[in-house]
């Protein structure tokens, strides 16, 4: 095995019994970190009649109570302000304020000390390393730097790889694939969503190629499920002439787990974290692969706010394949992130998860990037719709493509969908997370 | 993999550094200059403690105190 292709020889190879005497005793060891130094863990373990010499095997970490999104919102706002009391080192020691996107609602505030900083970068330069990214590389990040967590972290792991930087904040869409093109840059970090968007911008207002008049070989893309969707990946890659590798992440657990060059599945960066996948209705533990749960997970190394047996609600599975041709050890979910809990609906009685549409509209190459779900009622009767553009060049296939969209729809989703053909340009254009799904269901209750 | 790397012998250099900073930080005696710099070391330090002397036992959770 070529070891140059490690961030971390010892623990991404580390045999798998290894491994789980790692994950325990590190377990172990940020349950009692947070047992001492956390109000609102302590009251929560005792409650649940936990401490930390209790935990003694995997089945006991079952044992240990989750932690959700909104009893983060409960304590936060309040002393230690604003963090409340969660919070497990004096405030003077927090030198990172960041919050999360509100996708779900109220946003929640994290604070790191420079020690978690040093740990979120160490987590990606695991996934810069495993995407390729190396000392030669000039990595362009056009991100706006703010109080979003997104790709800050990345930008500090390129530096600590020895990467040269270059921060496309402020620029428009315009300014940054310009200067993209200037300094050479070689490597690039950004959403799926807006990865599209540059190349739309690139060919449609600037009159260029990405994948012939810029330089960028490979491509590190996140916080949406479109690096993990064949048809997205295919489209992303084949703009940009680059290889386009995904990993998962958020705020409030850090940047779990990463695609290697073989491109066949994430690996969970089980060295730094726990991943727990639960069935969705009776919350029995997942082992085997194939089988769509709820990940709960825990963060072993993070301090300031721990994360422990988070209830995160996103939708993963693990992957059927044991090993990887990298010789990584650690184990690899397929798909990537497949869906929220809370968006995975029934609709008209069926399972409904909207991440599947996003295969079929991408796959269709007379349909532009941009789509929009909307599930509404009509009285009593579940109502789906999708709204899509139908690229300049093709408006004379409209019913031919109407007609492909709506079968592949059927198979994919076992739904009718009403189809809805916008100009081109019109539908909303995203440069972070995109919200292409809308269950007005929701809204009128 | 890890079998190839001298472990023990990086861990005492890591558990070392350690110790050398935070002499550092006492001498220092509360010169700003130091003691935040001697910070940010002692969070890289941990980083090695994570990457290699975890493996060999976990350490005890360190900074942010």
């Amino acid at each position: 095995m070529n070891a140059g292709i490690y961030w971390n020889p010892v623990l991404e190879t580390l045999p798998r019994e290894k491994l789980a005497e790692l994950q325990l005793r590190k377990f172990q060891r940020i349950f009692s970190w947070a047992y001492k130094h956390s109000k609102f863990y302590r009251k929560l373990y005792k409650e649940a009649g936990i401490e930390p010499g209790d935990i003694k095997t995997f089945e006991d970490i079952r044992r240990v109570p989750k932690v959700e999104k909104a009893m983060m919102r409960a304590i936060q706002g309040k002393d230690p302000y604003p963090y409340g009391d969660m919070l497990c080192v004096p405030l003077e020691e927090v030198t990172e304020y960041h919050q999360t996107s509100g996708t779900t609602g109220q946003p929640v505030y994290q604070p790191d000390t420079w020690q978690d900083w040093e740990w979120l970068a160490e987590c990606w330069a695991y996934i810069l390393y495993a995407h390729g990214f190396r000392k030669h590389d000039r990595v362009f990040i056009p991100f706006g730097y703010n109080v979003f967590i997104a790709f800050w972290a990345g930008h500090y792991a390129a530096e600590k790889i020895g990467c040269e930087v270059v921060p496309g904040g402020v620029l428009n869409t315009e300014a940054r694939i310009l200067k993209m093109r200037e300094v050479r840059a070689t490597a690039l970090m950004a959403t799926p969503t807006y990865l599209l968007r540059l190349a739309e911008v690139a060919q449609n207002k600037l009159g260029l190629d990405p994948a012939k008049d810029l330089y960028i070989t490979k491509i590190a893309t996140g916080a949406e499920p479109g690096g993990s969707i064949p048809a997205t990946k295919r489209r992303i890659e084949k703009l940009w002439g680059a290889k386009l590798y995904e990993h998962c992440g958020a705020t409030e657990i850090g940047a779990w787990n990463y695609e290697c060059l073989a491109q066949s599945g994430l690996h969970v960066n089980e060295a730094f974290f726990l991943v727990e996948i639960e069935d969705l209705e009776t919350g029995e533990l997942i082992t085997e692969p194939g089988k769509m749960g709820k990940m709960v997970i825990t963060a072993f190394d993070r301090l300031a706010q721990p994360c422990i047996r988070f209830d995160s609600k996103d939708v993963i599975q693990w992957s059927p394949e044991e090993t990887c041709e990298c010789g990584r050890t650690f184990r690899k979910i397929q798909g990537g992130i497949l869906g929220r809990a809370d968006d995975i609906t029934k609709v008209k009685g069926v399972l409904f998860a909207p991440t599947s549409v996003e295969e079929v509209v991408r796959s269709i190459p007379e349909l532009g990037n941009e789509y929009e779900i909307i599930v509404s009622r009509k009285g009593e009767v579940d109502d789906i719709s999708l709204r899509v553009e139908l690229l300049p060049e093709f408006q004379d296939r409209r019913e031919a493509v109407k007609e492909e969209l709506g079968r592949q729809l059927r198979v994919k989703t076992n739904l009718r969908f009403n189809l809805e053909f916008c100009e081109f340009g019109t539908l909303p254009r995203y440069e972070v997370k995109s919200k292409r799904f809308k269950d007005l269901r929701k809204e009128a209750k | 993999m890890s079998e190839e790397y001298p472990l023990e012998q990086m861990a005492q250099l890591i558990s070392a550094i350690r110790r050398a900073a935070s002499e550092l930080k006492e001498l220092g005696g509360g010169i700003p200059a130091v003691g935040r710099n001697v910070e940010r070391i002692l969070a890289s330090v941990r980083m090695l403690e994570l990457n290699i002397s975890d493996v060999l036992n976990v350490t005890e959770v360190s900074g942010g105190e």
